[in-house]
């Protein structure tokens, strides 16, 4: 085995080719995608296909068409497809929970669901990740009493179980608060051996802060794979603040200095050029493909 | 007994521990704490840390703090996890493992709420019938019964036939359908075996609806084995909407089998009386339905690890 070899690292999750159909409509189309353990996070607008795409990464749904490889084992095959969920920590989108449990019984429902049947070490993992979360001081409050931002919490708390290695997290900082949401940047940033995360959100700037890797997801296909700092400049020199708007502009909105932002090709009267930001960049995308697909029609 | 302590343990009690002014000592404060201590000495060294302040400061320096959290921790989470109801206690006595146990919590058809709905309306299908066994509403011949086929007193036991397996497969169905269980995506993308937590459950809610149904049946008027001919009929029914699952939508398996058994029973009473839906002919087609859905089970079990059949 040669040096090269030796420093070729097994990427967590290729997807080659994934399709998935609901009815007519194609959530996911031809979809290729190479992800790297570390943070990866998924942009798109609603109906982009982010969750069907986690949600068969997550082997919970099966695809129409394509491969999927999770850590080299395919889960079309029985046993690796357990094997997957042996290493995998999901919060889905719209996670249910059995409102009459307290938050420490559901966690540890979920801990017996991935096969830690030692009373013991349940309890510990259920500690664990009470603490994590900062949920501790609830934890025999019935789920049915905790707001809405607690149950995203122990939505993320549930997927920490057992320490997985790949960690699928779909609008995790959907109903948190902004300190809740620096929490959460902060625990996925300390989690201990190096696991792949893919988490999917709406906030560009949970991107930026937490992802090393971006992937722009639009209409079912991937429109953009790279890091944060890479997506930001496919808007550069197309950002412009100035004080009236502009009805060129593709966008453009007022920001917190009272200041109109222009993303767009062509410059408004007396605006000045600025740098952009990871939301440029993901707007000027999302609008480049839904012209796109209005051109095609 | 105390009083041959001390010369079985000299050291054992206040003023005696080796250390400066009879206090324990750090060596032994240490083996105490990281418990090498022997159990001589842990009582001894407990029985002097009630009264001493100044040794009860120095056990301090040499506890972990962080594994004194977490063991808090672990034990808070113990105690928040508790220990479930009866039902629970009373089947961990009987041998099943305690984390099958933990997994019966999410089942809906164990909920008291729904188990108390069981039995409220299997008073109301059985009620009528067993008040007229104890003789406390005269039996037929009413209208209804005449014109239902001349069991004027069999005849009330129609309700009851026809809703009491209803509601055995009613509970199985609420075990295993993903409607019942905000959480099953929890359940199907984590490793433990879809097929065993449906078995589990299935099982568990079965038991719970068969025993109210047959200890009701003993209240009835009719025959006396009618009790077990109740048994065969849910079985089959709840076999067939498992194994159906594997074929089509559960919701869709479970409905099928409900209108299977329905139509049927209502036909056989209206024509023939109540009955002959237990009797002998039906028996046998019972267990052919009840052998046949095993066999699809068995062979497509495999259907309930995937996580779209759930």
């Amino acid at each position: 085995m040669d040096e090269m070899t030796l420093n070729v690292r097994t990427a967590a999750v290729r997807v080659d080719g994934l399709s998935r159909r609901f009815g007519a409509t194609r959530a996911l189309d031809e979809v290729d995608l190479t992800l790297e353990r570390g943070i990866t996070g998924l942009l798109g607008p609603n109906g982009a296909g982010k969750t069907t795409l986690l949600s068969i990464l997550a082997t919970v749904s099966e695809p129409d068409g394509g491969r999927v490889s999770v850590f080299g084992l395919d889960p079309r095959d029985a046993a690796q497809r357990v094997e997957i969920r042996r290493r995998l920590g999901y919060l889905p989108q719209e996670l249910g929970y059995h409102r009459h449990f307290t938050v420490a019984a559901f966690l540890d429902y979920v801990a017996i669901l991935k096969e830690i049947t030692d009373r013991r070490g349940r309890a510990e993992e259920v500690a664990r990740v009470l603490a994590a979360i900062g949920l501790e001081r609830r934890a025999r409050t019935r789920i049915r009493a905790l707001s809405g931002g607690m149950r995203q919490r122990l939505g993320i708390a549930q997927a920490l179980l057992g320490e997985p290695e790949l960690l699928i997290l779909d609008e995790p900082t959907a109903g948190l608060d902004p300190e809740q949401r620096l929490r959460f940047r902060e625990l996925l940033s300390g989690l201990p051996g190096d696991p792949a995360i893919v988490l999917s959100t709406h906030q560009a700037d949970d991107i930026a802060a937490i992802c090393p890797q971006v992937v722009v997801l639009l209409h079912g296909q991937v429109h953009f794979t790279g890091t944060p700092a890479e997506l930001a400049a496919t808007a550069a020199g197309r950002v412009w603040a100035a004080d009236e708007r502009d009805g060129r502009a593709h966008l453009s909105w007022r920001g917190a200095d009272n200041r109109w932002r222009h993303v767009g090709d062509d410059p408004p009267a007396g605006a000045e050029l600025v740098a952009p930001t990871v939301e440029d960049g993901y707007l000027l995308l999302s609008h480049a493909a839904v012209s796109h697909q209005a051109g095609a029609r | 007994m105390t009083t041959s302590f001390p010369d079985a343990f000299p050291n054992a009690f206040p003023g005696s521990f080796p250390g400066a002014g009879g206090h324990v000592g750090e060596d032994l404060l240490a083996s105490y704490v990281a418990g090498t201590a022997g159990t001589v000495v842990v009582w001894s060294v407990e029985a002097h840390l009630t009264e001493c302040e100044r040794c009860r400061s120095g056990l301090s320096a040499h506890v972990d703090a962080e594994r004194l959290a977490r063991n808090r921790s672990v034990l808070l989470a113990r105690a928040a996890t508790g220990e479930g109801g009866r039902l629970r206690r009373l089947l961990g006595r009987c041998g099943v493992p305690e984390h099958v146990l933990g997994l019966l919590a999410a089942t809906p058809s164990l909920r008291r709420s729904w188990l108390l709905s069981v039995l409220g309306v299997l008073a109301i299908v059985a009620g009528q019938a067993a008040a007229v066994r104890y003789g406390w509403i005269p039996a037929g011949p009413g209208r209804l019964a005449m014109r239902l086929g001349g069991y004027p007193r069999l005849v009330v036991l129609a309700p009851f036939l026809l809703v009491g397996p209803l509601l055995v497969l009613a509970g199985v169905a609420a075990a295993f359908l993903p409607m019942f269980d905000p959480a099953y995506r929890l359940a199907v993308a984590a490793p433990f075996s879809g097929f065993t937590l449906l078995l589990v459950r299935a099982v568990c809610a079965l038991a719970a609806a068969l025993v109210p149904m047959v200890g009701a049946a003993f209240l009835l008027p009719g025959p006396g084995w009618l009790p077990v001919a109740m048994l065969l009929p849910s079985l089959a029914l709840c076999a067939f909407a498992l194994a159906a699952a594997t074929l089509v939508n559960p919701r869709a398996a479970a409905v099928t089998a409900g209108i299977l058994w329905a139509v049927p029973v209502l036909l056989l009473a209206i024509t023939h009386g109540p009955l002959p839906v237990v009797q002998p002919n039906a028996q046998w087609a019972c267990a052919a339905v009840l052998c046949v859905s095993a066999l699809v089970l068995l062979a497509r079990h495999d259907r309930f690890e995937l996580g779209w059949m759930r």
